[in-house]
């Protein structure tokens, strides 16, 4: 036939095919890069509330409360700060991630909360590249130089950098009892880190001391944990004391860094500032607007269906499965070539199946078809008018269903009472046609028609329940662009359909 | 799965048409959906077929709305015999052949014997579209039973031995003869367990007969040899195929053709979507058949020219 027609048809619809797998790989990777979607229906994000509890006693003066906050983006991604300090002014101070918040003539105990709630690691490693002033060597008695020098060819022997050798070494040689001189017995974590930073200028090598928290689910009342900060290399890296670990491990938060303290209260005493912690999750989809926002892609986020209200999104998600169903659908019929009742009759079946579920969908559809084909065929011999005639079937349907309803309540039995999702219509068409094929065709060929059915149905059904692949329909919409083009290249398959090749069996004609 | 490719490369080479290949390939290109009204409608068909002289039964008369139903005896006065046909019917669904009647009984062909009141019913469930496709209202045909050439009285188990030709932009392609069995039920249909029997194109003798895709040599309830079966005038009945495509412009069709016994091949309807188990009942691929047509027959002959020129040259 016009084979070079036929060739232009489907290079054409070849050529738009591989256009949007493109298209939607493009996509896939935009959304997962940006807006952090998930190829997995069960992954979730992380979102930790942090409650930073700050309290003191007032002595009726003016008061300045002065809080270091987490610098954004640094360790993590900030989804929201709040803060309760009811006749306070707040004011941010975000060179310096400090929270200033000041009061008129206060008196008595003050209670100021900061909440935060952050989200996805980020383990930024660019922040902090403001170079350290130089560093002072420490003025030393001689006694307290030669500990020095010793604990330096200590440090030397140790593994890893400078510092983390001088970390290991004294934390050594703490068992000491010359390290006395060094550091006192009873010393706090603080202390340690004040020594540590005190050897470290001894080098000249500039040094913090760094305040983290970490994330636990379920943390109360807990304080900062202290960590050292070096300037090695030119750049900040941060230390653990006793492990003498580089980084910060996942799960922390650093909230402040430096000399200054993490809370400075003027016009006050006995302040102190308590931490708790708190884990939650969200879906990638709910948190896709704020990394959409966080990327600066807020843009394409906003036309999406990702922005509609929950009622419509459900409506769509339900929507999109339609295209992937379809697509059996066709495969089964154009490829495969089984005979069904209806053309779209098997997905809109298969729709039902999960809702009712798969095993009482599938028993619970088969009574009410029997039940149906036993009452047309009595309703047969009347030689009702068609149009009157499905109308009856349609009826029947609807009252065996508020039968099946009742039944399947009182015995307290799920699998009948599933009858109520399947679509009237249909049953009642399905019922009509079998029993027309079943008259003009035998029982032999109806059989076999709606067993076709049920095994697209079934087909379908596997496709479209997995969570997975609706997820994926969902999220990656672009998808059905792909499945628009696939079901377009299809309507040019002229192969045989599977059922042929044994149809048309004896028409292979051996040795010839 | 290879065995698979292994059966379509042999179906292939043998020029078996799929289905998706005629939908696609043929049907969709030589077909204008704006001729389908053509065939769909009896009617139309017949009114169409006589105005270019191709023999069809006589109509009798049409009953297009309910009031009209009790004028039937009127209708048809002065015929012994009639058939009552939905005009959108298919597959021989609704028809009703009447051998005899007086004032209160109808005797049908297939030995019912019926009242008024039965047949009345019949004719309106016609008109409501119970056989029509898709259900839609329906117009009865009335018209002069075919008095079945007894050259096929040994062939066919009752019902009506018919004749499909299938014509290909105006030449016979394949044609077949199909008979009913009992397992049939006195119809043609080949799925329902109908004999086909696949006729040489040119002379119109059977190649080969099939029942249930099986290849048979007799006729399982009369015990005819199907080999023996010649077709006779087949040159009228390849020319009244050649004239469909005149009248139609239909690239693919099928028509089917039956015999009577006085006024020779005539035509019942026309397909436009003519099946593809006449390639089983033929023991042969349609395609070649197509291509061969497509590629090397000669184009702008009249009906007759190319009827002869089948005759003459075809395989």
């Amino acid at each position: 036939m016009k084979l070079a027609n036929l060739f232009s048809v489907r290079k054409v619809l070849s050529f738009l095919l591989v256009l949007s797998v493109v298209y939607a790989t493009y996509s896939i990777y935009y959304k997962v890069k940006y807006w952090g979607f998930s190829l997995s229906p069960k992954q979730v994000t992380d979102i930790w509330t942090i409650d930073a509890k700050v309290s003191f006693d007032a002595m009726g003066e003016d008061v300045r409360v002065s809080l270091g906050v987490p610098a954004d983006n640094e360790s993590f991604k900030v989804l929201s700060e709040e803060i309760v300090a009811k006749n306070y002014d707040v004011v941010r101070d975000k060179a310096k991630n400090r929270l200033v918040m000041q009061g008129r003539k206060k008196e008595g105990k003050q209670k100021l909360y900061y909440r935060l709630n952050i989200y996805d690691d980020v383990q930024n490693n660019a922040i902090n590249k403001n170079k350290p002033a130089k560093v002072e060597r420490p003025l030393l008695s001689e006694e307290e130089q030669i500990q020095m020098n010793k604990l330096w060819e200590l440090a030397k022997n140790q593994d890893g950098d400078k510092v983390q050798g001088v970390i290991a070494a004294v934390n050594q040689e703490m068992m000491e009892p010359t390290m006395s001189l060094v550091l006192p017995l009873n010393h706090t974590s603080k202390e340690f880190a004040e020594k540590i930073i005190q050897i470290l200028a001894y080098k000249r090598i500039p040094a913090r001391i760094a305040r983290a928290l970490k994330l636990e689910e379920g943390k109360k009342n807990d304080s900062l944990s202290i960590m050292l900060e070096a300037y090695v290399d030119n750049k900040w890296t941060l230390y653990d004391l006793s492990t003498a670990k580089i980084g910060l491990p996942k799960n922390w938060v650093v909230f402040q860094r430096g000399g200054v303290s993490l809370l400075d209260v003027r016009g006050g005493e006995n302040s102190k500032v308590m931490f708790s912690v708190l884990k939650s999750v969200a879906t990638p989809l709910k948190m896709a607007e704020h990394r959409a926002k966080a990327n600066n892609e807020l843009w394409g986020y906003e036309y999406s269906i990702y922005t509609l209200p929950l009622m419509e999104q459900n409506a769509l998600k339900w929507l999109m499965i339609f295209p992937l169903a379809i697509l059996v659908v066709v495969i089964m019929r154009n490829v495969i070539g089984v005979t069904t009742m209806g053309t779209f009759t098997p997905m809109l079946l298969a729709m039902s199946l999960v809702k009712t579920g798969f095993v009482p969908g599938l028993i619970c559809f088969s009574v009410m078809i029997g039940l149906g084909l036993i009452m047309r065929a009595l309703v047969a011999r009347l030689n009702l008018l068609l149009v009157p005639r499905i109308s009856f079937v349609v009826i029947f349907v609807i009252l065996l269903i508020q039968v099946l309803a009742i039944i399947g309540y009182k015995l307290n039995y799920g699998i009948i009472s599933s009858a109520i999702f399947f679509p009237i219509i249909i049953t009642a068409w399905i019922i009509e046609r079998a029993s027309i094929t079943w008259e003009e065709e035998g029982a032999m060929n109806t059989l076999k028609e709606i067993f076709y059915t049920l095994v697209t149905a079934v087909v379908t059904y596997f496709v479209i329940s997995s969570e997975y692949v609706r997820h994926i329909m969902f999220a990656f919409n672009e998808l059905n662009l792909v499945v628009l083009f696939i079901v377009m290249l299809l309507g040019t398959y002229t192969g045989y359909r599977l059922t042929e090749l044994s149809r048309f069996a004896p028409l292979i004609r051996k040795g010839e | 799965m290879f065995e698979w490719f292994k059966t379509a490369k042999l179906l292939r080479e043998n020029g078996v048409l799929g289905m998706n290949d005629r939908n696609y390939s043929v049907i969709s290109k030589c077909n204008k959906r704006s001729l389908y009204t053509l065939v769909d409608d009896k009617v139309k068909t017949k009114r169409l077929a006589n105005s270019i002289c191709i023999n069809t039964p006589k109509m009798i008369g049409i009953i297009e709305y309910q009031f009209q139903v009790k004028n039937l005896l009127e209708i048809v006065k002065g015929y012994k015999t009639f058939v009552i046909k939905p005009a959108h019917g298919s597959g021989g669904k609704g028809v009703l052949v009447i051998k005899d009647y007086d004032g209160e009984k109808f005797y049908s062909a297939s030995g019912d014997v019926l009242s008024f009141n039965d047949v009345y019913q019949h004719i309106s469930n016609t008109l409501s579209g119970l056989f029509s496709l898709g259900g839609k209202y329906d117009v009865a045909l009335i018209e002069e039973a075919v008095i079945f050439s007894d050259v096929f009285k040994n062939f066919s188990y009752h019902g009506v031995p018919d004749v499909r030709v299938i014509v290909y932009k105006g030449y016979p392609a394949m044609a077949m003869m199909r008979l009913a069995t009992k397992e049939s039920g006195g119809r043609a249909n080949l799925h329902q367990g109908a004999v086909g029997v696949g006729l040489d194109v040119r002379t119109g003798r059977t190649l080969n007969a099939v029942m249930h895709n099986k290849p048979i040599t007799v006729h399982p309830d009369t015990g005819a040899n199907l080999m023996d079966l010649k077709v006779p005038f087949w040159r009228e009945h390849l020319i009244i195929g050649a004239l469909a495509y005149d009248m139609t412009g239909l690239g693919y069709l099928g028509a089917d053709i039956v015999l009577d016994k006085n006024r020779g091949p005539m035509m019942l309807e026309i397909n436009a979507r003519p099946g593809l188990a006449i390639q089983i009942a033929n023991g042969r691929g349609l395609k070649t058949r197509l291509e061969e047509i497509e590629e090397s027959y000669p184009k702008e002959l009249s009906a007759e020219q190319r009827v002869d020129f089948v005759l003459n040259n075809g395989k």
